[in-house]
């Protein structure tokens, strides 16, 4: 696949201000995303991982412009023109939209209840001043792309599945066409059942429509099966960017290798590979002092908590942000095992 | 195994709902037997009974039909008592539930009460349960809440829930269902509103306590995974009916029912293929008012058959496996 970017997130911020008191007094920021730069490109799905609170959803967000960012640029390259998201008018947001949209994460509560399925899908057409006999006429279009059948476009979504749900809510993002999609934990809500179909459909429209998807998770084993490329943050920065291999088989940052080692695998009889990280994620008001990991790094020394380590190039697009990234080996086995393995039955 | 004794044992357990629009068979025909110091694992998707299993071991459902048998064998060579036939607000109950056989639930942003500090509500538990000066059992709490790992647990002692992260009051959660030492433990989804390195954390403090007290476990999950980690001995569930049960090696290896074999195949592995397709099931769980007549399974099995339609037989593939299904029966 040719690189040609289509987003170029550049030193994107987001501080939220924390107020306190009688007076709304600002006592200080969370930093909820800091400095983050990266580039998504064409026809690739790129993965966006990371605990809860470290900011993937804000940059998820932002990208879209339901937050406004407070610094950075967001460059989305369209066919005919580029964008700066970040700074652009409500005029040019309304041709960004047609180029991006989002899936989000609770089917439950991201479809209005007294919308029928046909207004839900069409909605994004709608701002888009498209007439009402073309939009229904489009709906009925993509119903079958998303696997649903025409009788649903005059349902509610409480008579609904969390699968079928989570199917109109990608029929409304895709049905203005856009080449690319955000999609914030779209099959974390789901039963395990329905997870698969979810991620066969993601994929099967992928191919399709060549769509680009950022791909924002929890559950490390999905993103590791649909993106090519991962992007780590940790307490709002980034700490590892590169390819799913490069990420899952060579990773370099200690955060990475300790999320990866917390992944439960699916065989009762791989019980030793777990590894437990101590601690948990400090709070981002008060984030620790130099490299935000510190607290918690089985390798940390001196250096690592005075000063803060750069996001450094490790050649093959393999960013890290750890100031020993080339001497640590992260290859062994270097935690304790987590649980004993069982024998085999009888 | 050197001691199978059973610590529980649940037969043909049926839990049904009177609603207005007709009768919900949340769990129909349940039967498994929980050994002394071991973890049995019920695995299943939302509506399959899970939930409603454990919480009618210790009898905490509002007005539903329970029949069948929950027996529960104290210390020593006392009979069993059979919890279905305790009255659900009586004394009887109450002595058993938070000291012989406690309980975690799945959310520690809700199952804490916000207008009293932790240590009041571990204090409830151990003052309930035991004989203790208000001091002791002080001491005791700060000693729990050191067990589950909280830092500085004597000042977080004072603390509200509001004031801790998700990962600390599931321990508060543990700590207060641990505190009197129960035999058994019943843990409903546990870790699943938690990050993973979080999860990790608390299943193996779960583990720990388990071998260090010698308890048995009940973990109620849907997270195959979860299950893989922990448990000795798995029950499938389905809309309520028993899919499966076997030993966890067994289940992984050779699963017999078409549902488990066809959630087993759907789950990401470390070695599935990147961007392939994924193995799915048809369909979505249907609501359980309407669930279909004899097999529950039928309507998303690829393996149906006219034979479905009847209520399948229990087949048995060793001692200890078996799996309700028509497939391996001959016409």
């Amino acid at each position: 696949m040719p690189d040609t970017p289509i987003l170029q997130v550049e030193n994107l911020s987001k501080f939220f201000p924390v107020q306190r008191g009688l007076l709304r007094r600002t006592v200080g920021h969370v930093k909820a995303v800091n400095d983050v730069t990266f580039t998504v490109n064409k026809g690739e799905c790129l993965g966006l991982v990371g605990e809860s609170g470290c900011g993937k959803t804000t940059v998820a967000r932002c990208l879209l412009r339901l937050v406004e960012p407070d610094q950075g640029r967001i460059l989305l390259h369209g066919e005919r023109q580029t964008f700066d998201i970040a700074s652009a008018s409500r005029k040019e947001m309304l041709d960004v939209r047609r180029q991006m949209q989002i899936i989000f994460q609770d089917p439950f509560s991201s479809l209005d209840p007294r919308w029928r399925v046909t207004d839900v899908i069409a909605e994004p057409l709608m701002a888009q001043k498209v007439g009402r006999g073309e939009a229904g006429r489009r709906v009925l279009e993509i119903l079958p792309t998303v696997g649903l059948g025409p009788h649903f476009a005059d349902r509610f979504p409480h008579e609904l599945s969390g699968g079928e749900r989570q199917r109109v809510s990608i029929a409304r993002a895709l049905i203005v066409s856009p080449p690319l999609v955000v999609a914030d934990e779209p099959v974390s809500a789901l039963d395990v059942s329905v997870r698969s179909q979810i991620i066969n459909l993601l994929l099967d429209l992928q191919s399709q429509m060549n769509l680009t998807y950022v791909f924002i998770a929890h559950d490390l084993s999905i993103v590791k099966h649909i993106s090519h490329r991962i992007a780590v943050m940790y307490l709002g920065r980034l700490v590892e960017l590169g390819t799913t291999q490069q990420v899952f088989e060579e990773c370099k940052h200690p955060y990475t290798k300790a999320l990866l080692a917390s992944v439960l695998i699916p065989d009762p009889t791989h019980r030793e590979q777990s590894y437990v990280l101590e601690g948990e994620v400090p709070s981002p008001l008060n984030p620790p002092s130099g490299c935000h990991f510190s607290t918690r790094c089985p390798f940390a020394q001196e250096q690592c908590s005075a000063e803060e380590p750069e996001l450094r190039d490790m050649g093959d697009g393999h960013w890290v942000r750890c100031h020993f990234a080339e001497e640590l080996d992260l290859s062994e086995e270097i935690f304790a095992p987590q649980f004993d393995t069982p024998t085999a039955s009888n | 195994m050197p001691d199978s004794q059973p610590i529980l044992e649940v037969h043909d357990l049926h839990v049904h709902f009177k609603m207005l629009a007709g009768i919900v068979r949340a769990v129909d025909g349940v039967d498994f037997t929980v050994e002394r110091g071991r973890c049995l694992g019920i695995v299943g998707e939302s509506g399959c009974g899970k939930s409603v299993t454990a919480r009618s071991i210790l009898r905490l459902l509002p007005s539903s039909d329970t029949s069948g048998q929950i027996l529960y064998h104290p210390d020593g060579d006392d009979e069993p008592i059979d919890l279905v036939s305790l009255d659900a607000k009586g004394d009887a109950i109450r002595a058993i539930r938070g000291k012989d056989i406690a309980m975690i639930f799945q959310e520690p942003m809700t199952s804490l009460t916000p207008v009293y500090t932790i240590g009041e509500q571990i204090m409830e538990s151990i003052r309930k349960h035991q004989d203790l000066s208000e001091e002791e059992a002080q001491a005791l709490a700060i000693s729990m809440l050191n067990k589950v790992g909280i830092p500085d647990a004597e000042r977080r002692f004072g603390d509200y829930p509001h004031q801790m992260s998700g990962g600390m009051r599931q321990r508060v959660m543990i700590a207060i269902a641990l505190c009197c030492e129960p035999r058994v433990l019943i843990a409903d989804e546990p870790t699943t509103a938690l990050d993973v390195t979080i999860q990790a954390q608390i299943l193996r403090l779960i583990r720990s306590l388990q071998q260090d007290l010698d308890m048995s476990v009940i973990m109620i999950t849907h997270d195959l995974s979860v299950i893989a980690q922990l448990a000795d001995f798995v029950v499938v569930m389905y809309l309520g009916q028993m899919a499966e049960k076997a030993p966890v090696v067994e289940l992984f290896q050779d699963p017999k029912h078409p549902y488990t074999q066809a959630l087993l195949r759907s789950i990401v592995r470390p070695d599935t293929p990147p961007r392939e397709q994924l193995h799915s099931i048809s369909g979505s769980v249907p609501d359980p008012r309407n669930a279909p007549s004899g097999c529950r399974f039928r309507n998303r099995c690829p393996s149906v058959h006219d034979r479905c339609v009847e209520d399948p037989p229990v087949v048995e593939f060793g001692p200890q496996h078996s799996a309700t299904c028509w497939l391996y029966v001959d016409e």
